[in-house]
């Protein structure tokens, strides 16, 4: 088999690829990230980038235009060499690293009200000395000690902790240090050091979102986080959602392999920036809790998810036990701990438990619902009393994806936007006050709002025949409607929102709605049965809630019934990494939810179609509308 | 011991259609009960039995439903005015020749076939396009301006046409039939387009779209069911009188064409041919379907003297 040199400008990375391979590997394997949003079907059309020079076999897909075809563009997963090659990857096709909005008040924030009493923990004991009437032996002595401070009655000790034990409870005395890590069951004697001067220990707490990854760094003696940070999911080659994701790992060769070592990469590469930031040595990182849905957790952990997406929806397991960073693969302490937190089922997992968590909807005789306004849709509603969930599969479409000008809540993203109804012009406002460059959820959803009260777009999302305007016009993909011009825009493009992208938008909001009214129906119960509403997810700090009402993505319910919570994954994933006893809640919590199968039955199916229309086929149910 | 009868209250009722002029006008609808339950509420009016005639000959007719036209096929004057002495109440004219695959009729000429049978009968009319969206939508406006001041139906208006067709009836005074594919979402949201541009609800006329018996009926029947109920309930977007096209789809049906050669079991094929019609319209009567456009007039005669029946108080 043929070999080949390519090398990537502008950053010179090189790799040496057989013919089979395509660009779009080819990058990932130069560590370069090339957004892959259909994971390589060629029919995203994201994946662009220009051959400067060399021979190459190409498939068209009818995703590039003339003039890009002219200036030597490819889809880099429809492109194989067949000589040397040098090839340019334009910023436009690149995942940017910094895309990850990260919540500042959780830096420094004490988690819990309770005391701290983490899955890890150093203790100080004084072991009483061994005599001729008291001649037990060394580990016996050890627990013995552990067991009156610290009441655990079931401990465990490593052959690898028992081997040098003698010398190192005699060096200084009697006195020593031990490290206990809890386990689900029972509480290892992970480590035992002389004397009482101890290093300082800490945990993760870390979020594996499909498409981005945040990880906290918590000082597990004070319960605080010291650093955060967060990057892109690498996964995102291989595919934008779950689905396509699973395929690759269950169709392509080395598949597993290739995501599995993506999200390490990922969680890897943030773990040695914190570390080196805050100047601490991976050697004493100790436990990492990990909150992810359940596809990310069989992918991460190298479990085959193959079934997770096939009828009846089976995932391999929902309550994975702890397992050793060494064994995961994480660059920590070798013999530390990864917990991943409960997940309840194919489609609804440990992140979403984390989330409900969090907010004490188990807690609380309020009816409460939990959304998360992302790809998977997840929800949550239920009190004290009873709880349900399900995933409603929104789609990538309020994060940017499948929108052509769609983007996430990052710098220059329009993120407000009023449409001014008689001269059908804008107002608007970007993330950071940058030039715009793109619309991301938030301001997608105001845009429809816009859109359908100055007439633009009727209640199915078609384009109003008889505007005249320069603002619409046709497109590529039919009729759109020019939010920015290219003279006022950060990237030198039109800013537009097609009839497609706004179908897609109603379909997403539909879905997000219909899942609602499903879980409502199954319970027999009113939309004004909810008393709280929490919105989590990465869905953009600004979201108007009225605006989102007026599309009838969100239930016509009073602000206040509202409250936005961020990223609440890996907020759970902290509680559980300072609390024995939100880590046995985490597990009953998923075990009770009752999950929902929203394939089954025409309940969904009808809602959904319902939905399909601003804001709802049934006018009833936004009162605060038809005034 | 002494029954109770159970009667259901209705908060509302379907709306009542006008269709054609002064003395040869009928109403359709108007029902504030579920269908033939007399005791509960009103059926003020008859259920509509319409025939069908085609602007050109149609193919793959079996014999026994060219018969009854023998002669007028090719007239489609004529072929109404044989529909009027059927006893049709009302003539649907469905304008075939329109199809791009068939002779691509211009808008202009199908108007004025349409206003020809207009003129010639004294019934009020339905006027059908050939069902390519688009090409309906420019013949249906024409149709609609030729047949201004006769108040006829219009159809269909879809997703894709609705606002021209809508925006032509809205002018000349017509009624729209407003189909939607077998979803009860998707036909209210159509009414609520076609509301939305001004057209008043009574010109309303919503068809679900249905199969024959046999041939998906079931699905048809629940959806006009909900329909009604909702209605009745006080759903304004749904309480629409409902369309049936039933002679359409039975005589697609291999029941309705196949010889008693080919199927001995089956029996006479022109027995249950007409029974495959009659059938399929009575089944969707009880699903609250008032207008049936048929294609036999011997079906039509059965119709004529069960719905008689049925329209018999049975109150209390
Ligand atoms: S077109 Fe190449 S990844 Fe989608």
């Amino acid at each position: 088999m043929q070999k080949f040199n390519i090398s990537f400008l502008p950053d010179k990375k090189k790799v040496f690829i057989t013919e089979e391979v395509n660009l779009l590997q080819a990058a990932a394997e130069a560590g370069i990230l090339v957004k892959g949003s259909c994971g390589g079907d060629g029919t995203c059309g994201r994946c662009k980038v220009i051959i400067k020079e060399g021979n190459y076999t190409t498939k068209q897909t009818g995703k590039l235009t003339k003039e890009q075809l002219a200036g030597g563009y490819v889809l880099a997963c429809q492109t194989t060499a067949e000589s040397d090659l040098v090839v340019e990857v334009p910023e436009a096709s690149r995942l940017s690293e910094h895309q990850v909005l990260l919540e500042e008040e959780t830096v420094g924030e004490a988690v819990s009200q309770t005391s701290v009493d983490p899955l890890f923990k150093k203790i100080k004991v004084e072991l009483p000395e061994p005599s001729l009437t008291d001649s037990m032996d060394d580990i016996e002595r050890l627990k013995m000690a552990v067991r009156k401070e610290t009441g655990i009655e079931n401990l465990r000790v490593s052959l690898n902790t028992v081997s040098n034990i003698p010398g190192i409870l005699r060096k200084e005395k009697w006195k020593v240090t031990v490290s206990l890590a809890d386990v689900l069951g029972y509480t290892e004697i992970a480590a035992v050091e002389s004397g009482w001067d101890y290093q300082k220990y800490y945990g993760l707490a870390i979020d594996i979102g499909t498409t981005t990854i945040v990880v906290n760094l918590v000082d597990l003696e004070s319960g605080q986080t010291i650093a955060q940070k967060g990057s892109y999911n690498q996964q995102a080659v291989y595919g934008d959602d779950i689905i396509s994701r699973i395929v690759h790992a269950t169709e392509e060769k080395n598949g597993m392999e290739d995501l599995r070592n993506a999200v390490l990469k990922s969680l890897n590469e943030l773990i040695s920036q914190l570390a080196s930031e805050n100047h601490i040595d991976i050697n004493v990182i100790n436990y990492a809790v990990c909150a992810g849905n359940t596809t990310m957790v069989h992918l991460f952990l190298g479990i085959d998810p193959k079934y997770i997406r096939l009828e009846p929806y089976t995932p391999a397991i929902n309550i994975p036990e702890p397992i050793r960073a060494e064994e995961v693969g994480l660059q920590i302490c070798k013999t530390a701990w990864v917990y991943c937190i409960p997940g309840i089922a194919s489609y609804v997992g440990g992140d979403i438990t984390s989330g409900a968590q969090v907010i004490g909807i188990d807690k609380t005789e309020k009816v409460t619902l939990f959304i998360d306004v992302g790809t998977n849709g997840e929800m949550v509603l239920g009190n004290q009393d009873w709880l349900m969930a399900c995933a409603c599969s929104a789609g990538p479409a309020f994060e940017g994806g499948g929108i052509k000008c769609g983007m996430r809540a990052m710098r220059g993203a329009i993120e407000r936007l009023d449409v001014i109804s008689d001269t059908l012009d804008v107002e608007y406002s970007t993330v950071g006050g940058a030039k715009p460059v793109g619309v991301c959820g938030s301001g997608l959803i105001d845009c429809i709002a816009g859109m359908h009260k100055a007439g633009i777009i009727d209640r199915t999302g078609q384009f109003s025949s008889n505007l005249t305007n320069q603002r619409i016009r046709n497109g590529d993909d039919g009729p759109e409607y020019v939010i920015v011009s290219k003279e006022n825009s950060g990237n030198g493009q039109d800013i537009a929102l097609s009839e497609v992208d706004i179908k897609n938008l109603i379909r997403s909001k539909g879905a997000v709605f219909a899942g609602i009214r499903t879980m409502l129906r199954k319970m027999d119960l009113p939309i004004e049965i909810i008393e709280e509403i929490i919105i989590a997810g990465g869905f953009g700090r600004h979201i108007s809630i009225k605006d989102a009402i007026s599309i009838g993505l969100l239930p016509d319910a009073e602000f206040e019934k509202y409250k936005y919570i961020g990223n609440s994954s890996v907020k759970g994933a902290k509680m559980v990494l300072l609390s024995k006893t939100a880590r046995d809640e985490a597990v009953q919590l998923a075990t009770k939810m009752t999950y929902l199968e929203l394939s089954i039955g025409n309940d969904f199916m009808d809602e959904y179609v319902s939905a399909l229309f601003i804001p709802h086929t049934d006018m009833t149910l936004f009162p605060s509308l038809s005034e | 011991m002494a029954v109770n009868i159970v009667k259901d209250s209705y908060k509302s009722k379907v709306v009542e259609i006008t269709v054609g002029t002064e003395a040869n006008a009928i109403k359709i609808g108007g029902d504030s009960t579920l269908p033939f339950l007399h005791f509960e509420g009103e059926m003020p009016n008859k259920q509509v039995l319409c025939l069908e005639v085609f602007d050109m000959v149609p193919e793959g007719w079996p014999e026994n439903l060219t018969a009854a036209y023998e002669g007028v096929m090719s007239d489609p004057v004529a072929w109404a005015k044989k529909c009027v002495e059927y006893g049709a109440d009302m003539v649907a004219l469905r304008l075939m020749s329109a199809h791009p695959d068939n002779s691509d009729t211009s808008p202009e000429d199908a108007a004025k076939t349409a206003k020809a049978v207009a003129d010639a009968i004294s019934v009020p009319m339905i006027v059908v396009g050939c069902g390519v969206e688009e090409k309906d939508a420019k013949v249906l406006e024409a149709v609609a301006e030729a047949l201004a001041g006769k108040t006829c139906i219009l159809g269909n208006a879809t997703n894709e046409n609705f606002k021209s067709i809508t925006g032509a009836c809205m002018v000349y005074g017509h009624s729209v039939v407003s189909q939607s594919p077998l979803d009860i979402n998707l036909a209210k949201q159509m009414n609520i387009l076609m509301t939305e541009m001004g057209l008043p609800n009574e010109r309303i006329v919503m068809d679900p779209l249905s199969g024959a018996v046999g041939y998906g009926i079931e699905y048809a029947y629940s959806i006009m069911e909900r329909a009604r109920l909702g209605a009745l309930m006080g759903d304004k977007m749904l309480g629409n009188p409902v369309i049936a096209y039933v002679g359409q789809e039975t005589w697609k049906a291999k029941e309705s064409k196949a010889s008693v050669e080919e199927f001995p079991e089956w029996g006479e094929q022109a027995k249950r041919s007409i029974l495959w019609e009659v059938v399929t319209a009575c089944t969707l009567a009880q699903a609250g379907a008032a207008i049936f456009v048929l294609r036999h007039p011997e079906s039509l005669k059965q119709l004529r003297v069960h719905f008689a029946k049925m329209m018999e108080s049975n109150a209390y």
